[in-house]
């Protein structure tokens, strides 16, 4: 009973999608707010959702017809089991195991498998496009971001993510160390949600809607929600690594997490209004000439202070 | 004929967040340009949910501009029929509404109603972004009349969207209040400096 419950309704499935649309409407709100105008009133994206749910959804005569409608479940799904291995009221995440960083880190690669799936099965022109760029994007993003993700993790000896928040959380200057590495994972992170600067798989502009130009009803509905359910996961991975809990009282840790993980929506939300969107092969050079070499120096630091430091 | 609870909500999503795809059947550009000017942060369309898509997959409203020249009718009907249900058109522009000065032209179909259903006109050469802002929220009350059952009679309309077209134009007057302060300051300027010219002369 209790493990449903979890899984359900909190941390899981129903907590997990009304923050992601409260996510959506703070980083909405920012952007509008950047811009100096009013913005949208806060149901705006559950009326997004609830409209997209109740409208045809089309299903191309080209594309597959078993593959086409599941790919959206299957990105919300990844998303939603990655959630449950991330701490949210204290430095213990559900259900923590040695080694949930990587898994966490994995899952969170399918959604981005998912896009390209989806365009690849659309066989429309720019849906094609979009998803070859998501897949030349994930290769350039996935290093920096798993290698600035890592340093931390090198650093507490520990492999799961309450681990590291433990860790941190005992030895708070510590956290000062890792500095270049959140600022590699932010930038990085952007391109995993596919956020400007490097939202080229979804450019409106260029491409349409990109890999999703096919979509539409509930199945656009539902990748929606995965994206949104994407960036509270990746916040609160940042948040519980970088910016590790202090307290044990479950009360005050969740305020906590909700206040860090704002905190990591605003950055990126002041990135998404001041930047404009790049080409892919700036991204692809820009990934492998400055971030990787910067998480690959963290790296190194990190290990050579694991022998000096008192741990 | 009673709504479930579900139904209502899936009725109260769709008037509040209407998304739109521009077309250009053949205008000038005058009316794409006062389109895209009321997208701009000046007028802030968002407020009402409104958001421009480029898919017509994801859009529920197609705003039209232009005569249809027989080049773009067949385009046109196909947008259409890529939108998904329930989906509504806008007519924007004299043109639009009824062929304008093309009607009659020999390579000109008439009106967006010759080739689609349309449920908004919006005349004016070109029509301004109040106007078709208001067309928006004239299209949301009709929507929400005909949801409750109510016949969506244009008395109506005009009483229910008093209030949103307030909203409007006190937005628009601030915002013009504000860049007129700007503009006087400016124009305090360019006089001090015209006088100090005419003292040199």
């Amino acid at each position: 009973m209790v493990a449903l419950f979890n899984i359900l309704v909190f941390p899981g499935f129903i907590f997990l999608g009304v923050y992601a649309l409260l996510f959506e409407f703070l980083d909405r709100r920012i952007y509008a707010r950047l811009q100096n105008r009013m913005g949208p009133p806060w149901f705006q994206p559950l009326a997004d959702f609830l409209k997209l749910i109740g409208k045809e959804a089309v299903i191309p005569a080209e594309a597959d017809k078993k593959v086409f409608p599941a790919l959206p479940i299957f990105a919300l799904a990844a998303v939603t089991t990655a959630f449950l291995y991330v701490p949210i009221w204290s430095g213990n995440s559900l259900l923590p195991f040695s080694g949930d960083l990587i898994v966490v880190l994995y899952l969170l690669t399918i959604p981005t498998l998912t896009f390209f799936l989806a365009g690849w099965y659309s066989t429309s022109v720019y849906a094609t496009v979009g998803s070859m760029r998501a897949l030349t994007q994930l290769f350039s993003y996935e290093v920096p971001l798993f290698m600035a993700l890592l340093a931390p993790a090198l650093l507490a000896d520990s492999w799961s993510i309450s681990g590291i928040s433990q860790f941190y959380a005992a030895h708070p200057l510590y956290i000062l160390i890792n500095i270049p590495a959140f600022v590699v994972a932010i930038v990085s992170c952007q391109g995993k949600l596919e956020r400007v600067p490097f939202d080229m798989p979804e450019a409106e502009t260029e491409i349409v809607s990109g890999t999703f130009v096919e979509y539409s009803g509930r199945f656009y509905a539902v990748f929606r929600m995965a994206i949104d359910a994407e960036l509270v996961v990746v916040a609160a991975i940042i948040a519980a690594i970088f910016l590790p809990f202090f307290t044990a009282n479950p009360v005050v840790g969740f305020i906590l997490f909700v206040v860090k993980t704002i905190i990591i929506l605003f950055i990126l939300a002041v990135f998404r209004s001041v930047m404009a969107r790049i080409r892919i092969e700036q991204m692809v050079k820009f990934c492998w000439k400055y971030l990787v070499p910067l998480a690959i120096i963290q790296i190194i630091v990190n290990i050579l202070l694991k022998g000096v430091l008192p741990l | 004929m009673t709504k479930t609870f579900i139904e209502k909500a899936i009725d109260w999503g769709r008037r509040k967040s209407p998304w739109i795809i521009h077309f250009n059947a053949g205008a000038c550009n005058g009316c794409d340009i006062e389109v895209v000017d009321s997208l701009t942060p000046r007028f802030d369309v968002e407020r009402f949910g409104l958001l421009q898509k480029g898919t017509p997959r994801h859009a529920d409203v197609l705003v039209c501009t232009g005569a249809v020249t027989l080049q773009t009718r067949d385009r046109l009907k196909r947008i259409y029929e890529q939108m998904p249900d329930p989906k509504f058109v806008i007519a924007v522009g004299t043109c639009a509404c009824s062929g304008g000065i093309f009607d009659g032209c020999y390579c000109v179909a008439g009106g967006i109603d010759a080739v689609i259903p349309v449920d908004v006109y919006v005349p004016g050469c070109a029509a301004r972004p109040e106007a078709i802002i208001d067309a928006v929220v004239k299209l949301l009350t009709a929507l929400e009349n005909m949801q409750k059952g109510t016949p969506a009679t244009p008395e109506q309309d005009d009483t229910a969207d008093v209030p949103a077209l307030e909203e409007i134009e006190n937005a628009v007057t601030e915002a013009s209040a504000a860049t007129a302060a700007v503009s006087s300051d400016n124009q305090s300027a360019d006089s001090a400096t015209t006088a100090n010219q005419g003292g040199e002369e």
